[in-house]
């Protein structure tokens, strides 16, 4: 058996244990760091993989967490639905939105940025359909086959068992001819052009499958919420997905994720006793790109190799 | 007649003031191998781009085995059998020498969209990539990151990728440039072992190397086409004379 598999081992019994250990508030912390951890890891799909830094990702999470209490709220929808159309309209937004892959670099990320105000200008201003700024209240617990899963250690089990099945596809994807194609891409694309790959299409479709990871953490979110509000369209939620995984490791699984746990345990808990815990957010990260641009992740790797010449 | 691999027909490229490839029209039977020459800024590489469609030409057609692929992309001309390498090395440099030989192997079929199946899964393949690495001399060097490779062998290893997609049409652009004499040395012979079914256009300074391995020599100067002929004819060409010596 190697590392990695009795890593993953270790990891799966250590978070299956958190809920009779640690008290209601940790489950619940640690369900938001893995839901944010989903966002900031959709995100680097682009990020890591291919190169494309993307400010828009709030809104597929967003819109997908929309679907769902509206079409709970209002029309009585039940999960399964509701759920699955909140992952359809999250996907359907990326797939025209991914159209800002005909751009590249500063371009990028400045249309990201317009298509992410596009959505959180919707959800805030059209009050008659989104709630405007209270946004939509009163989602009903998550119920699957009659059952509800209302506690926060039982969604917390959720969670867990979603995830561990999205992020198993995501490494078979990531190592796939497909996404070694993306790494390709952003390594040197008129090489890949050379070689016979139609790039934008390869990135169109990269885009898409980001979305459609977003969208899942969307719905994971609302019903760990219960509401939403044109908070999570915004430009912080898109910016943190990024720092998230800059400050984990892009291009890795688990960095997304020790970013999530890194900034939303200073925002949760270091907030409590300490005012500034933003400016501590800013030297952290200020930090990270200095001495660790690879993140976390990339410290770790370069620890185990002894320094093999790794860094920027 | 033989079959024609390559048909440059009245090919011109304007950028802004410049007239880098100004109507030049050459024809390439399958299976010859085509050194073209001329001083820098001479068009060579621009008459390049334009076949491997890098460039659009501002004038004129292209054919490649009778077929008009002026307006097929760069990637599209990959898939019908055209395979090529930089002036400038251009490799994945992040990725390991097999994941360049494996993207390259990939990119003329539809399985580069495969999204289930981990590439190291395919035996085959990466036995046929291992195959491939060998004949350019990377054995043992297939895990390594490209970025730790030195000069000549990126030069090997993008010979490889161009080799990969198994091109009818191969177009070398200065492979010997930045090499050492040594590597010179073994990297003419590299290509002086291709298969003979592959027809080779090639731009390279080192005239030795040139005329080694050539089969016909074209020669530009300033866009235009001023020689078109056997290797030994070329020195002894009063116009070729004049652009690389001056009048005499």
């Amino acid at each position: 058996m190697n590392i990695r598999v009795i890593g993953i081992a270790v990891l799966a019994a250590v978070l299956a244990l958190v809920p009779s250990v640690a008290s209601e508030y940790w489950v619940g912390l640690l369900t938001q760091i893995l839901i944010f951890g989903l966002l900031a890891l959709s995100a680097d799909l682009l990020l890591g993989h291919a190169g494309l830094f993307s400010l828009c990702h709030a809104a597929f999470f967003a819109v997908s967490a929309y679907t769902v209490a509206i079409l709970q709220t209002r029309y009585g929808v039940t999960t399964i639905p509701a759920a699955l159309a909140g992952l359809g309209a999250g996907t359907l937004l990326a797939a025209i939105f991914a159209s800002a892959v005909r751009t590249r670099g500063v371009y990028f990320i400045l249309i990201t940025l317009a298509f992410g105000y596009i959505v959180w200008g919707v959800a805030h201003r059209w009050a008659s359909f989104t709630g405007g700024d209270n946004g939509v209240t009163n989602v009903p617990p998550l119920t699957l086959a009659g059952v509800q899963i209302a506690t926060k250690a039982h969604y917390y089990y959720f969670v867990l068992i979603v995830l561990a099945l999205a992020l198993a596809l995501y490494r078979i994807l990531t190592t796939s001819p497909f996404g070694l194609a993306l790494r390709g891409i952003k390594s040197s694309e008129t090489r890949m052009r050379s070689l016979g790959y139609r790039v934008g299409a390869h990135l169109y479709v990269a885009f898409v499958i980001s979305g459609f990871y977003a969208s899942l953490a969307g719905v994971l979110y609302i019903y760990f919420n219960r509401f939403v509000n044109p908070v999570a369209a915004g430009f912080p939620y898109s910016v943190e997905a990024i720092l998230m995984a800059i400050i984990g490791g892009t291009g890795t699984i688990l960095g997304p994720f020790i970013g999530s746990g890194i900034i939303l345990i200073l925002r949760n808990w270091v907030s409590g006793f300490f005012h500034y815990y933003t400016a501590v957010l800013g030297l952290i990260f200020i930090a990270t790109v200095l001495w660790a641009p690879n993140g976390v992740m990339g410290l770790i790797k370069s620890l185990r190799s002894g320094n093999r010449g790794e860094g920027a | 007649m033989t079959e024609v691999a390559i048909q440059v027909d009245n090919v011109s490229k304007q950028f802004a003031g410049l007239r880098a490839v100004d109507s030049v029209s050459l024809s390439i039977p399958r299976g010859e191998r085509r050194v073209l020459l001329g001083p820098n800024g001479a068009g060579k590489t621009t008459l390049f781009h334009c076949i491997s469609g890098t460039h659009q030409p501002t004038g004129g057609r292209i054919v490649m085995f009778g077929k008009n692929i002026s307006g097929v992309s760069e990637n599209g001309r990959t898939a019908l059998g055209m395979g090529r390498t930089f002036q400038i090395s251009n490799v994945c440099t992040d990725l390991t020498v097999m994941e360049n030989l494996l993207l390259g192997m990939l990119g003329t079929t539809s399985r580069k969209w495969s999204m289930f199946w981990p590439v190291t899964a395919d035996a085959s393949l990466l036995q046929r990539a291992k195959t491939a690495l060998e004949r350019v001399g990377l054995q043992g060097r297939e895990d390594e990151e490209v970025k730790y490779l030195s000069y000549g062998e990126r030069r090997q290893l993008e010979l490889a990728l161009a080799l990969s997609s198994n091109p009818r049409v191969l177009l070398l652009d200065e492979p010997c440039a930045g090499l050492s004499p040594s590597e010179r040395q073994h990297f003419s012979k590299l290509v002086s072992n291709l298969s003979r079914e592959i027809t080779l256009l090639m731009i390279e300074h080192d005239i030795d190397v040139a005329l080694a391995l050539a089969d016909k020599v074209t020669v530009l100067h300033r866009g235009k086409l001023i020689f078109d002929g056997l290797p030994d004819e070329v020195q002894k060409n009063a116009d070729v004379k004049e652009v690389y010596f001056g009048r005499l």
